[in-house]
């Protein structure tokens, strides 16, 4: 049942926030054109639009990057795209699929040379992927300067490519992307159960009869084509954070593949839409670097308020938990004390609590002093009756844990998480307490 | 800066007269295959630890953050403090130390929340640092240094002319001031537009003008034609003394906490119960790699200095297993790499085969017409030329190389084949079965192999003399005998197996 319940929460946690952005983004259209004078031309509308779905298929497939630890294979296999973009471009000539065919070769052999490094020697990941981050890069940058010596003027626009050039995307691009994103999405549609399971679980899978060899190059091969068609908007360089950023961001809100792949391309959608339209601002603002910065501003906003994981969420519950315990610490020591001095109403001496942990005993006396189970009189705090109760109450619970903990299998009893700060009488059924209980029994007598 | 570059000049001098010193700097390929090398070694060194540390894309993220770094601190002097926007001044050098050590600090503290994991850590710091920095680049630097290709890959083709002057002889500064029989004076109305008149109306008032005022320095006085005599100058690229500095701090790094250094690199658990601090070597390595990058922003960019740092190293590893062999090996490299990378740039392989004649094929065999002369960046070519090198490690390294394993396995297969026959046919030597087992013509079956290979087997082994044929079945020759007996003694006593006889 529990799990059940955990489960519906997550779903209408997803929804609601795929609701808040699509919210914001609805806000942000209008505001835009009022407040910061964004005209909708054509041509915006048109890079906005790109921006959106180029931002779908990137943010669904850099989920699969981020959950196999491959995010910088992700920065070096866009950087060596580059190569690919110059020699497609001086043996075929300009034209924006021979262009995009030849990154993804560029990539593509910057895959397998990264594989064929880690095989055949015993350098390490990181370095490979440096090598062909910076190899790549060099190659591309090497042709892109031996381009700019011919003569002719049709290359012109050709090293915006490193940067991304969204303003020079039009409606025919926006057709090819999308035909290439719905491929996409359908193949990962289609091999959705092998994909999973080879992220999550490779050594099974090998076992299971799956070709995981096959499944991972096709999966690093849809990788790539994210990359080249992302190529146009974000550039080589900072392809990589338009491929993971929204991927990272939706990570915080779930724990479920289908969720978090749904989240991220929302995120991904958001953040190129928005991301051409502030650059819309002033025509001095590059429209791939903004793009780049709103999708970490997702992802900063949900690292920190994400329900569950975010910063915010765990500072909160720490506080509640510090304030509980000190609580529970203070009226502890309170009782123990006065017991030992002669009976339960006897008062307590300040220095004592404040003896021990002062911030603690401070924290703890106020809840309790609040909630009138302690009073302060001439020779100390004193615990009221109802304080009294309290004290044996929790006492008792302890003590019922302890028993749980050294008779549990003895007696067969249900396996339960130990969290001594919950009460053992709602977490066990009644005949198990009935056992514990006559063993404390039989303890104290 | 300037008194250790008079210091390096003065030494110099020494050896060259002024006039070769000079025509030596002068030279484009001179200086930026000297700054190519002393990037490539200083980066090769301290990358030689980076690798070893597993923590060769921390380069990356520095290269990166270490942009931005530049691109604010010189925003802040320029447009904050108003001072001359340099990129090789210290403060800058200082703002961007800083922002790289501080990505290092942030990237751990984002992993460390436990809600990122480290390589993504990474591939979000890179891009959004990078991101901002070109956002800043676009938007307000655009005059200066500071444009998108120099980001990229820098300037080390024009080094050689952004130099300091020093002066040896007929050292005049001159100032001019209005006073001066140099100065040119022009005259200009000062309240004409104020009040809409024209110079010649009677209420024009005027004021004196000087073009050209102010201190000229021995350099600046001679070519503007104010000295009789002239000085006797050495002009001395900005970028050497830089990255000069850069290399003598990793080289002092390296040689003086060699020990502290190998120690926290291969055992860092070791180290810290010893009483050395891994954590402040760590801190110490990344504040250097911070420096070298900024050192070298000017002339390679960014982006590809990360080749300085991890090829060499990288390929100096595949070669050897001492430490102090790799930090001698990669530095060579590195600088090998920066030195041909020149050739390579200007079109020519190691000075030999010439870049034109390949293309001209390609021209010819694709029907393309693409111009025959090869020129290109000199810092990319410098990168792909130490990859050349790293490639040639792989293939021909000594140990780790391809064609060494690929030999190495082949004997190893070879050994082995030989060694299962000869075991084969000692076991059923005299045992009644020999008819069946050791026949030539159906040997092969009992191992499934094809009938060729053990016909290569048996030629070898006969060949070396351990085998022979009798009467269509194969035997031991008493050498063989004494083969088998001895790898068996080996192999039991390497495996620890009870012997079966």
């Amino acid at each position: 049942m529990a799990v059940n319940g955990e489960l519906t929460s997550d779903y209408r946690r997803v929804w609601l926030t795929i609701a808040i952005i699509v919210l914001i983004g609805l806000i942000f259209l209008p505001l835009s054109q009022v407040v910061f004078g964004v005209r909708y031309t054509f041509t915006v509308r048109v890079v906005a639009l790109g921006g959106s779905v180029l931002g779908v298929i990137s943010g669904v497939l850099g989920c699969f990057a981020v959950l196999r630890r491959e995010s910088l294979m992700g920065d070096a296999l866009s950087h060596a795209a580059l190569p690919g973009v110059a020699l497609a471009f001086l043996l075929a000539g300009r034209d924006l699929s021979v262009l995009l065919i030849g990154a993804g070769i560029g990539s593509w052999i910057g895959l397998r040379f990264v594989s064929a490094v880690l095989s055949t020697t015993r350098i390490k990941q990181d370095a490979a992927l440096g090598i062909v981050l910076a190899v790549w890069f060099a190659a591309g940058i090497a042709l892109l300067t031996y381009i700019q010596s011919i003569p002719d003027a049709s290359q012109a626009g050709l090293d915006h490519f490193i940067f991304g050039q969204a303003a020079a995307i039009v409606e025919s691009d926006i057709e090819l992307i999308s035909i290439v994103g719905v491929a996409v999405l359908l193949v990962l549609a289609l091999f959705w159960k092998e994909f999973k399971l080879v992220t999550f679980d490779p050594e099974f899978a090998v076992a299971n009869g799956f070709r995981v060899g096959f499944i991972n190059t096709m999966l690093s091969t849809l990788v790539v084509v994210a990359i080249v068609l992302g190529l146009q908007l974000a550039g080589v360089i900072l392809m990589v954070g338009m491929l993971i950023a929204p991927a990272i961001a939706a990570r915080q809100w779930t724990h479920r593949l289908n969720q978090m792949v749904i989240l991220a391309g929302v995120f991904g959608a958001f953040s190129g839409g928005v991301g051409a339209v502030i650059s819309a601002f002033d025509s001095d603002i590059p429209t791939g670097p903004t793009i780049i910065v709103v999708a970490f501003a997702l992802v900063v906003f949900s690292i920190t308020l994400a329900p569950g994981r975010g910063l915010f969420w765990s500072a909160w519950r720490q506080r509640v938990d510090r304030r509980r315990f000190a609580a529970q610490n203070t009226l502890r020591d309170l009782y123990r004390y006065a017991s030992a001095h002669g009976g339960a109403g006897t008062p307590v001496p300040d220095d004592f609590l404040r003896g021990i942990d002062d911030r603690s005993a401070s924290l703890g006396l106020r809840q309790l002093k609040s909630a009138r189970q302690v009073e302060f009189t001439a020779g100390g705090w004193r615990l009221t009756g109802s304080g009294v109760e309290l004290a044996k109450e929790a006492l008792h619970n302890l003590r019922l844990w302890e028993l749980y903990r050294l008779h549990a299998d003895e007696l067969a009893l249900p396996m339960l998480q130990e969290d001594r700060q919950r009460d053992i009488r709602k977490l066990l059924p009644g005949d198990a307490i009935a056992a514990l209980e006559s063993r404390l029994e039989g303890r104290q007598s | 800066m300037i008194s250790l570059e008079r210091a390096l000049i003065d030494l110099l001098l020494n050896i060259f007269t002024r006039e070769e010193l000079n025509a030596f700097l002068r030279s484009p390929q001179n200086t930026a295959t000297i700054i190519g090398c002393l990037i490539a070694i200083s980066g090769a060194l301290l990358g030689s630890f980076l690798l070893l540390r597993g923590m060769s894309l921390t380069s990356d993220a520095i290269s990166h953050t270490v942009l931005l770094g530049i691109v604010v601190a010189f925003l802040l002097m320029t447009d904050v403090f108003g001072m001359d926007g340099d990129t090789s001044s210290p403060w800058l050098i200082v703002g961007a130390s800083l922002a790289g050590v501080g990505t290092v600090v942030l990237t751990e503290m984002l992993y460390r929340s436990g809600l990122v994991r480290q390589d993504a850590a990474l591939g979000l710091a890179f891009p959004l640092l990078f991101a901002i920095a070109i956002i800043l680049v676009s938007r307000y630097a655009e005059d200066a240094h500071l444009d998108e290709d120099a980001v990229l890959v820098g300037e080390i083709g024009l080094a050689w002319a952004n130099t300091n002057s020093h002066c040896y002889q007929h050292c005049e500064s001159v100032t001019i001031t209005p006073d001066h029989p140099a100065a040119k004076l022009t005259r200009q109305c000062s309240n004409c537009r104020e009040l809409g008149i024209s110079p010649r109306d009677d209420g024009a008032e005027f004021v004196e003008i000087c073009g050209n005022c102010g201190a000229y320095s021995p350099a600046r006085a001679w070519s503007a034609g104010l000295l009789q005599h002239q000085p006797h100058l050495v002009f001395f690229p900005k970028s050497i003394t830089v990255t000069l500095v850069m290399g003598l701090l990793s080289l002092c790094f390296v040689v003086i906490f060699y020990k502290e250094l190998k120690l926290t690199t291969f055992d860092a658990g070791l180290a810290k119960a010893l009483g050395f601090r891994p954590g402040l070597m760590n801190y110490a390595l990344m504040i250097l790699v911070s420096l070298v990058a900024v050192g070298a922003f000017d002339a390679v960019g960014s982006i590809l200095v990360i080749a300085f740092f991890i090829i060499p190293p990288a390929a100096a590893y595949l070669l050897t297993d001492r430490l102090s062999l790799m930090l001698l090996l990669s530095p060579v490299i590195g600088a090998a790499g920066a030195v041909f990378g020149y050739d390579l740039a200007r079109g020519q392989l190691f000075g030999i085969w010439d870049l034109g004649a390949a293309i001209a094929f390609i021209n010819q065999s694709l029907g393309l017409d693409l111009p025959a002369r090869w020129d290109s960046s000199i810092s990319a070519s410098m990168v792909l030329m130490i990859f050349l090198f790293f490639l040639l490690a792989w293939v021909f390294s000594p140990r780790y190389g391809l064609i060494s394993t690929f030999v190495r396995r082949l004997h190893q297969n070879r050994r082995f084949q030989n060694q299962v026959v000869l075991a084969h046919i000692h076991n059923h030597q005299y045992t009644e079965g020999r008819e069946i087992e050791l026949r030539v013509d159906t040997l092969h079956l009992h191992f499934r192999w094809k009938p060729e290979k053990m016909r290569r087997v048996l030629s070898r082994l006969r060949a070396r003399g351990l085998v022979r044929m009798v009467d269509q079945l194969v035997e031991l020759t008493e050498r063989g005998d004494a083969h088998v007996h001895d790898f068996r003694k080996v192999m039991l006593a390497t495996r620890n197996i009870p012997d079966i006889d």
